[in-house]
């Protein structure tokens, strides 16, 4: 495994997020090192996907702090935190841009990082058009690693869920990434994808020194994938501990595992 | 919606499909040699068709490849042919600094109306865009000073073109004809362009999934900006060019029929499609100007024509003569083999 470094990479602070009156996360202190695993398990409802929302700037938190490699990034808009920070997420519906190929999907991907303003992205001159043959070049390479390429000329929406789910990773390989939150990257997928999908994150863990939080259901994975594991329960931490420690607490066996 | 297997032959692989060069060297030199055979009424609908083209790009640019809906492209127009119009009557500017200043002026009203109108999303951003029609009919009407309300500006001159110490009045049929397939000409290599830059790329993820493009580090607030902007500048233009050729502003530019008719080109067209606009505007221009020998049915045919367009070519004509351009290569390709 890649050396966990034990700079926090990501530091959320008394999390609070409410939806009218019910509070879905209620102060949550998480701490994500540079180069770990975290799994985030939780029964459905239990705040997890909120926690991913707030810390990336899809939705507004109403108290509480997310520092991101010491620089507090609460209230920055989503694209900010992705372009700036390297921090990037994917969806618990799979998404991909529906009528464009795998290479355009990646391109699209890699490209806010590449350019360096939003106006320089107006212009095809022959600095753009390098930029873009780059960008391109590292495209092929992930869609060959991630077993796409018989499909590669396919607008995404006419791809299997699997394949997107693939491509949807590999889209956030794209911009180099430090940081990935992954909302249930197994869910609905053939056993062969599902294998792909962990060697995907390992490799990108291992090799590329790329930080994840991952929420997964299936627990059995996620416990040999994770470093550790938070537990969240009704908008707060249950419990915050190796995989073998978690798989023991009573309380999360109680409130999510079951006997 | 057709289903696409692995082993289909032709599949959508970009967001742009290839243009067939062949074709549109042909549709140019038929437009170039249609002054030579076309009478003067001809050449007439012909260059309102050619203006109307460019609020239409402007439209296609928006809606097709970003996919909001705005309903102010006739308000850019009308902006750009009092723009042009003014300059041309009180500062007596030649046609390229009037057609330029248009562009530019339509462009930048286009900034304080686009930062609080694309805060909103969906039907409430395409409401508001209406409510500009409203305002800009308001403000034509009343902004008496500058406007002259409802008796508009006449006697806007004909474009006038310097060259050195050569200055060339722009008249006859043939000579506005040729300026405006000029300007229409480089609009559409200037929205090829447009689209074929990382930044269209940019428009077709916001128009797919924005909160995805979003996430991947996209400012989709500030491109949706960028576009609605550089829509009004090609209204902006198309306006100039009307201002020109009618010599009449009136608050009537502002009216919905103008907004209208430049929807129902990109729709009928073919939506986010490069020759969408192109074919709308040739089609829809010649349909309303050939129903005139029909007066007192001519909108009501008008619109029994636009409902069946709608249900016998739903994406518009584009497709039609895409697929029409494929056939036409092919034999092309296939020929010299079928004769030898």
């Amino acid at each position: 495994m890649n050396a966990i470094d034990n700079t926090p990479m990501l530091r959320i602070e008394g999390l609070r997020k409410n939806y009218g009156a019910v509070a879905a996360l209620q102060g949550v202190d998480i701490e994500v090192k540079r180069g770990e695993v975290l799994g985030l398990i939780g029964p459905n409802g239990s705040g997890k996907s909120t926690l991913f929302d707030c810390c990336t700037g899809l939705q507004k938190s109403d108290a509480g702090r997310v520092l991101l490699k010491g620089v507090d990034i609460t209230g920055w808009p989503m694209n900010r935190i992705a372009r700036e920070g390297k921090f990037y997420r994917s969806f618990q519906k799979t998404v991909v841009f529906p009528t464009l190929n795998s290479e355009e999907n990646l391109v699209l991907a890699g490209q806010m990082s590449t350019f360096p303003s939003v106006l320089s992205t107006f212009w095809i001159g022959p600095a753009a058009k390098r930029r873009v043959a780059a960008l391109r070049e590292r495209a092929q390479t992930l869609i060959e690693i991630s077993g796409l390429a018989r499909v590669a000329h396919l607008p995404a929406g006419h791809m299997s869920g699997g394949q997107q789910k693939l491509l949807q990773f590999a889209s956030m390989l794209m911009p180099e990434p430090e940081l990935i939150l992954l909302d249930e990257p197994l869910a609905g997928i053939n056993p062969i994808l599902i294998e792909k999908v962990i060697q995907s994150i390992e490799h990108a863990n291992k090799t590329l020194g790329v930080t994840f939080v991952v929420i997964e259901h299936n627990t059995d994975v996620l416990m040999n994938l994770s470093h550790r594991v938070v537990v969240l329960h009704q908008g707060t931490k249950l419990a915050d501990d190796t995989p073998e420690a978690v798989v023991a607490n009573p309380e999360v066996i109680e409130a999510y595992l079951g006997g | 919606m057709s289903t696409t297997t692995l082993d289909s032959p032709k599949l959508p692989t970009a967001r742009i499909a290839s243009i067939n060069w062949s074709f549109c060297a042909i549709a140019m030199a038929a437009l170039l040699a249609s002054p030579l055979v076309l009478g003067d009424y001809y050449l007439h609908a012909m260059v309102l068709a050619m203006i109307f083209l460019l609020p239409a790009l402007g439209l296609n640019l928006i809606l097709g490849y970003t996919g909001m809906l705005s309903l102010a492209q006739g308000v850019f127009f009308g902006i750009g042919a009092y723009a042009s119009a003014l300059m041309s009557i009180h500062f007596g500017t030649g046609f390229i600094v009037n057609l330029a200043i248009a562009g530019v002026a339509a462009g930048l009203i286009a900034l304080p109306l686009g930062i609080p109108a694309l805060r909103l999303r969906d039907t409430s951003f395409v409401m508001c865009t209406l409510g500009l029609v409203v305002i800009a009919q308001m403000v034509s009407k009343n902004w008496i000073d500058l406007t002259r309300g409802d008796m508009g500006l006449s006697g806007v001159p004909r474009p006038r073109l310097g060259f050195g110490d050569m200055v060339f009045t722009v008249i006859k049929a043939p000579e506005y004809f040729y300026l405006v397939l000029a300007v229409a000409a480089l609009a559409v290599v200037g929205f090829y362009a447009l689209i074929r830059s990382p930044a269209g790329r940019c428009m077709v993820a916001i128009r797919d999934n924005e909160q995805l493009a979003e996430s991947l580090g996209v400012p989709t607030w500030t491109y949706k900006l960028i576009v609605f902007m550089l829509s009004a500048v090609f209204a902006g233009l198309g306006g100039s060019l009307y201002a020109h050729f009618s010599t009449v502003v009136s608050p009537l530019v502002f009216q919905s029929y103008y907004s209208n008719t430049i929807l129902i080109i990109v729709l009928g067209g073919g939506v986010g499609k490069v020759p969408g606009a192109i074919i709308g505007s040739f089609v829809f221009v010649a349909l309303s100007e050939a129903l005139r020998i029909t007066p007192e049915l001519r909108m009501v045919m008008y619109g029994l024509v636009l409902l069946m367009l709608v249900f016998l070519f739903p994406q518009g004509l584009a497709p039609l003569f895409e697929k029409l351009s494929e056939r036409l290569a092919r034999i092309g390709k296939t020929g010299p083999e079928h004769r030898s």
